[in-house]
């Protein structure tokens, strides 16, 4: 078996270009590709296209509706991808995700805790904020509960990752009992995961943390291939384990974080894109998790545009649109793969 | 010994705080040797490696490598002194032959260095050596047994340690596969490399081991040159069951095999069972395979 690495990284390429324009155009108000691509080349400078016509209203929705959106969704994608592929790397397991060592249900009780507050009515970084400590907080807790001298059994910290779910579920469940209707709704377009009404400064909020995380985990990936082949591997080849697990597991912890406490839940782009690119590129994290990163934010844009573009004058939230994209072809690769089955 | 590499002094370890599985042991392992540990299943023999290298924790008594507590040292520096072969390597995802090369080199690099271009010559040079260069980008799982732990001999080679620990690395191979890895191992030794390894084929270890240690309960009851630790009495003692060692006259390689116990009355019964499913029959069978086997023994 032979990957065609090359190949990959152009159709990356292509599909990334294909998706921002795709993005920039999709929506209600209407945008033609050669518009976007109009738009795209005047700001750039770029002396193509310029009979093209882009009105100052487009120019407006452009500027400050569809470009905050489209850069806000592939950041979101990228940190996703980037922290499940680094998850399932330090668990060796293709089936670990960002959601098992308690971020995403963190996140969501500091959610709710913001919403119940009222404080998300008042100030727009409260909820992110709130989402962002949250999910720091059961990172922490997971963390803590698995650590045993010193050392972090993998087993240990994935039953912790559960206890510690279940446990935020069971406060963010009662203090979902005591929200009045209002606020339910809010909470449901939490855990939805939406891209809607993102602006310029969730996208100042969001690129530290993710682009520090992502900087961190490509500087890391040669440490991430000797994690992967096991914990007496990499003891046998001078690895500090426990050291390099810690501090990988937090990097994507607060990638993760960072990207869900701007975008609301969104599940499956962490689990099924490092597999996906997996199969495509081997698991070389050398390749794989450059690739990760860009399929993870191209998946994530196409799922949100798609949702735009989907049913008329309605959006299908981008936290639905992963799903229903994400489910069946990741059972598919289940079906057809059997490697998993070893 | 001045080129003592390594020195276990009356070390004791276990797996769970109760139970000794190392029982006082001391020993000490000079440059250049070849040694097999031999014994049988559960007598400690994994486990006197797993200690040796640092990767179980001593009760009691301490361990040296060159002169030096082990615990003493950095993990990458204790990775560039000994290199470790697991006795199964269970892999997740399809890493190829050259990337699970590359990790031997691990050690050398400072944990922000990407591979140099001496790394990827060392690992080239390591698995031509061990005859898997031409499968190099293959996934290391679509490899037969013999491929793959010949890649993992790569692996520990590139290394480039002094010292190399192998734990059972020829179980499962065929015969050609099994007597190549003691080749390479007698090879390097030759050349001034420690080798320790745990060996279940005993005709091999007689023919290319140095030294033999023979493990029981714990503890070293035998320490010697091959053919004064694969006596019958030595070995009987070790593994618990009446065990020959003579010479094949023809190649004057050592020739070990064990002795069956002898039929008795319970041993018939469990046979008629296993065998008969109606009881006349069962019957008749045990009395036949009484008689045949009384007659054995007898002549």
């Amino acid at each position: 078996m032979k990957y065609h690495r090359r190949l990959v990284a152009i159709v990356l390429f292509a599909m990334l270009l294909l998706t921002f324009v795709f993005s920039l155009s999709a929506g209600q108000y209407d945008l033609g590709f050669l518009q976007v691509a109009a738009w795209c080349c005047h700001k750039l400078g770029l002396p193509v296209l310029q009979d093209v016509n882009v009105s100052a209203q487009q120019e407006a929705v452009l500027m400050f509706i569809r470009s905050p959106r489209t850069l806000v969704g592939f950041m979101v994608g990228a940190g996703l991808a980037a922290s499940g592929t680094i998850l399932q790397g330090i668990f060796s397991n293709p089936l670990a995700d960002p959601g098992i060592i308690g971020v995403s249900s963190g996140a969501t009780v500091g959610a709710v805790v913001a919403i119940s507050l009222g404080v998300n009515a008042v100030n727009m970084f409260a909820m992110p904020a709130f989402a962002f400590v949250g999910a720091i907080c059961a990172v922490f807790l997971t963390i803590g509960l698995a650590t045993r001298n010193g050392r972090i059994p993998v087993l240990t910290l994935l039953l912790s990752g559960v206890v510690v779910g279940m446990l935020l579920g069971a406060i963010t469940a009662a203090l979902l009992v005591v929200m009045d209707e209002y606020k339910l709704q809010q909470y449901l377009f939490w855990t939805i995961g939406s891209l809607d009404y993102r602006r310029w400064e969730h996208v100042l909020m969001g690129i530290g943390p993710i682009a520090a995380g992502i900087s961190i985990m490509l500087l890391m990936a040669r440490h991430l291939n000797i994690l992967a082949l096991g914990e007496a591997e990499a003891k046998a080849v001078g690895m500090p384990v426990v050291k390099y697990r810690l501090i990988l597991l937090l990097v994507s912890a607060m990638t993760t974080a960072a990207s869900v406490c701007i975008s609301g839940s969104i599940g499956f782009v962490g689990l099924i894109i490092p597999h996906m690119m997996r199969m495509l590129v081997g698991p070389n994290h050398k390749h794989l998790l450059p690739a990760s990163i860009v399929a993870g934010g191209v998946f994530l844009l196409f799922c949100d545009s798609l949702g735009r573009v989907l049913i008329e004058k309605t959006e299908v939230n981008v936290g639905i649109m992963t799903a229903f994209l994400g489910t069946p072809y990741f059972l598919y690769l289940l079906r057809k793969n059997s490697s998993l089955e070893k | 010994m001045s080129n003592t590499i390594i020195q276990a002094e009356d070390i004791t370890a276990g797996y769970n705080g109760q139970n000794p599985i190392l029982d006082n042991i001391s020993l000490s392992i000079g440059k250049g040797e070849f040694v097999g540990i031999i014994g049988k299943n559960g007598a400690g023999k994994s486990t006197l490696l797993k200690a040796l290298r640092g990767f179980l924790p001593v009760w009691s008594g301490r361990v040296l490598l060159a002169g030096r507590e082990i615990g003493a040292y950095q993990e990458r520096e204790l990775a560039k002194k000994i290199a470790y072969l697991q006795q199964q390597v269970e892999l997740t995802f399809d890493y190829t032959a050259r990337d699970i090369v590359m990790a031997g080199r691990y050690p050398y690099r400072k944990w922000w260095q990407q591979q140099s271009e001496e790394d990827k010559e060392i690992t080239a040079a390591c698995m031509k050596y061990t005859g898997v260069l031409e499968m190099a980008d293959k996934p290391i799982r679509a490899l037969s047994g013999g491929q793959r732990q010949r890649v993992l001999l790569a692996k520990v080679l590139a290394q480039q340690t002094p010292v190399l620990f192998l734990d059972e690395p020829a179980a499962g191979l065929d015969l050609f596969y099994q007597e190549e890895i003691f080749r390479f191992c007698q090879e390097l030794c030759h050349r001034g490399k420690t080798v320790v390894m745990v060996v279940h084929e005993l005709n091999l270890a007689a023919r290319y081991c140095s030294r033999l240690l023979l493990a029981r309960q714990g503890r070293i009851i035998a320490d010697d040159v091959p053919e004064r630790v694969l006596t019958d009495e030595l070995l009987t003692d070790g593994y618990g069951v009446s065990i020959r060692s003579g010479r094949n006259p023809e190649t004057g390689h050592a020739d070990i095999y064990t002795l069956p116990e002898p039929m008795d009355e319970e041993k018939l019964r469990l046979l008629a069972t296993i065998i008969g499913s109606d009881d006349r029959n069962a019957e008749k069978t045990a009395q036949a395979i009484g008689k045949s086997s009384m007659g054995g023994g007898e002549a």
